[in-house]
């Protein structure tokens, strides 16, 4: 019981993980929250589901789908909502924050008007698939959603110390201005950032599906506050903080769950960044306290 | 008197209602101060008003004080531990305290009726009109309808509390009070060199605009006669944001008009219902392409006086 419940949590905060990271990359680079993160996720899910449920396309085109919507909408995110606000002098920074809300509630009535509000099931081909390991059965999927997720954050971070590109981004990260004296396309090194933190959301999007079984419209909203949760928890613009704080997140919803009360659930998330910003503001991975005050 | 509809009325209420909670967050932001918990604050004042008429009979009037103090109350409890944050940290932060409070609000039943929320709570403008009533009065002597009758009554209602709510903090604004929490905003540090006392501003600010959403949500409580945790999600807390900074948050005005034209626009773009939401985000994107600022800025409304003073002269 114990081992399955652990198993659980792993696969839920490896999910978590990288819908945060998908927030903190951005936050990194731009000191911006993208708070129309949620919505591309949830836009990857949809994608998902429709090669997999309606067209029966096998599980990597499902992932392929997805990756290439996403990626685009975060083009197109950066093109249209974020880039003209960047070449304003004296743009206060909660405009970013609202210019992402609008595309947040843009994205979030497409979705509802191309897929309705109900429930759409997302069949993955092996979900009955397990096998048992002494007392502990585990299904298929969450050993596939975990090998991806760890693929991913290990890919994601050895992209971002050992490459070129990945030095550029950090170095863009650490201050735009410098970087672009210095010769870094900044322009270039954030639209990258911005389409890989949104396609990273469409691969997370297809994973929730896999481990839920459905989706709808309002995964985007519920999935997106979580992973808001876990980068202020984690610490902001911190890579590793986002894995932890996921994982982390993933583990205390499962167990609070099993062997607790499920009404609060929802709410384990924000009662971890209240207590976290009351002991240590910084967040658990963050620098610089002083950098916290803005 | 077909124009007096219901309906119009109705929408003319929520503009109100929702220009107050544009008051609430524009008070807070005036001393640089980002809060997304006012939907949080909000429920407390409406779940106290509804409460405390439904369940203890206490008079609508002591009611919304009632909520409006508790809130305002739970704004200083939640004002002073957030002094060490600021910018981001503290939006997501007081954010997380509303959504908490909604999780309390869903499965604390035995108070608050659960998910369902509370119903049958007295409504403004039906307690009047049977008070009215009871002294020979009727509103058809007036050339109105019943149902005319009380929605004009809420509406007037919550125009007089609008309207002092404005009056009063553009008052402050322009008292030793307004003055330092513009110093805060400007630089904190500077305006604490200068011996402004940042601590107690700040938290009176955070717990002036968690007082005014109560307040707000005590009003909404006694106006829809029905409350429910839904009413006081994300996107409530998001709404009242946009609010401020769409119309502006470098002057009231700014936050009241927002609140106006944002829940006008929708209503008045129900013929195209299913698309209206999607426009919704396409202006605000606009909006912070183009004028980031808000509608409404200082500049703005100097040159409206100064052509004002031309023209009359």
């Amino acid at each position: 019981m114990f081992l399955e419940q652990l198993i659980n949590g792993i696969t839920l905060g490896s999910i978590y993980a990288i819908v945060a990271l998908g927030y903190t990359l951005v936050f990194g680079v731009l000191d911006i929250i993208n708070m129309a993160h949620g919505e591309i996720f949830m836009f990857g899910a949809f994608v998902g589901m429709l090669l997999v449920s309606k067209a029966g396309a096998p599980l990597p085109v499902a992932f392929l789908g997805a990756i290439v919507v996403t990626a685009a909408m975060g083009l197109l995110l950066e093109r249209f909502a974020l880039r003209p606000l960047r070449s304003r002098p004296g743009a206060s920074h909660l405009a970013s924050l609202i210019s992402t809300i609008g595309v947040s509630i843009l994205l979030e009535n497409v979705a509802h008007k191309i897929f309705g509000s109900g429930n759409h099931l997302f069949e993955t081909p092996f979900a009955e698939i397990s096998f048992t390991i002494g007392p502990v059965t585990v299904y298929l999927v969450q050993v596939v959603i975990l090998l991806i997720s760890l693929l991913l954050m290990v890919g994601l971070a050895l992209w971002l110390s050992r490459t070129r590109a990945g030095k550029a981004l950090r170095a863009t990260a650490e201050n735009l201005e410098t970087a672009g004296l210095l010769g870094v396309d900044t322009n270039r090194m954030i639209t990258a950032t911005v389409v890989i933190a949104s396609a990273m959301g469409g691969v997370a999007g297809v994973l929730v599906g896999m481990a839920f079984n459905y989706i709808n419209n309002q995964i985007g909203l519920s999935m997106g506050l979580k992973g808001l949760a876990i980068i202020i928890f984690g610490g902001m613009g911190s890579v590793y903080g986002a894995m932890a704080g996921g994982l982390i997140l993933g583990l205390s919803e499962t167990f609070v769950v099993a062997y607790g009360s499920s009404g609060y659930r929802d709410a384990i998330a924000f009662v971890a960044i209240i207590v976290i910003l009351l002991i240590r503001p910084q967040g658990l991975f963050g620098q610089a306290p002083a950098e916290a005050r803005r | 008197m077909e124009w007096l509809n219901p309906y119009h009325l109705q929408v003319a209420s929520f503009v109100l209602i929702n220009a107050i909670l544009g008051v609430s967050i524009y008070v807070t932001l005036s001393t640089g101060q980002l809060s997304l918990g006012n939907a949080g604050f909000m429920s407390v004042g409406a779940y106290t008003a509804a409460l405390l008429s439904t369940q203890h009979q206490v008079p609508i009037p002591a009611g919304i004080l009632a909520g409006s103090l508790l809130a305002g109350a739970a704004g200083i409890l939640v004002g002073i531990p957030s002094l060490r944050l600021s910018g981001v940290y503290l939006a997501i932060a007081t954010l997380g305290f509303g959504e908490v409070l909604r999780a309390v609000l869903i499965n604390w039943e035995s108070l608050t009726g659960g998910a369902v929320g509370v119903a049958a709570i007295p409504q403004m403008g039906r307690v009047i009109l049977a008070w009215a009533r009871d002294r020979g009065f009727s509103p058809e002597s007036l050339g109105l309808q019943s149902n005319q009758f009380i929605s004009l009554t809420v509406f007037l209602i919550l125009l007089l509390c609008t309207i002092l709510t404005v009056a009063f903090f553009l008052r402050l604004s322009r008292s030793r009070v307004g003055r330092a929490y513009t110093a805060i905003r400007l630089d904190e540090s500077a305006a604490a060199a200068a011996g402004i006392p940042i601590t107690y501003y700040k938290v009176l600010a955070f717990s002036q605009g968690a007082m005014l959403s109560g307040f707000a949500g005590a009003l909404f409580a006694h106006s829809t006669s029905f409350v429910s945790p839904g009413d006081f999600t994300y996107h409530r807390a998001v709404e009242i944001l946009v609010f401020a900074v769409f119309g502006g948050s470098g002057h009231i005005f700014g936050p009241v008009f927002g609140a106006a034209f944002l829940t006008v626009l929708p209503e008045a773009l129900r013929p195209i219902s299913d698309y209206r939401y999607i426009l919704y985000g396409i202006l605000l994107v606009l909006m912070m392409v183009f004028r980031p600022q808000g509608v409404i800025d200082p500049a703005l409304l100097r040159r409206f006086r100064r052509s004002g003073v031309e023209t009359s002269a």
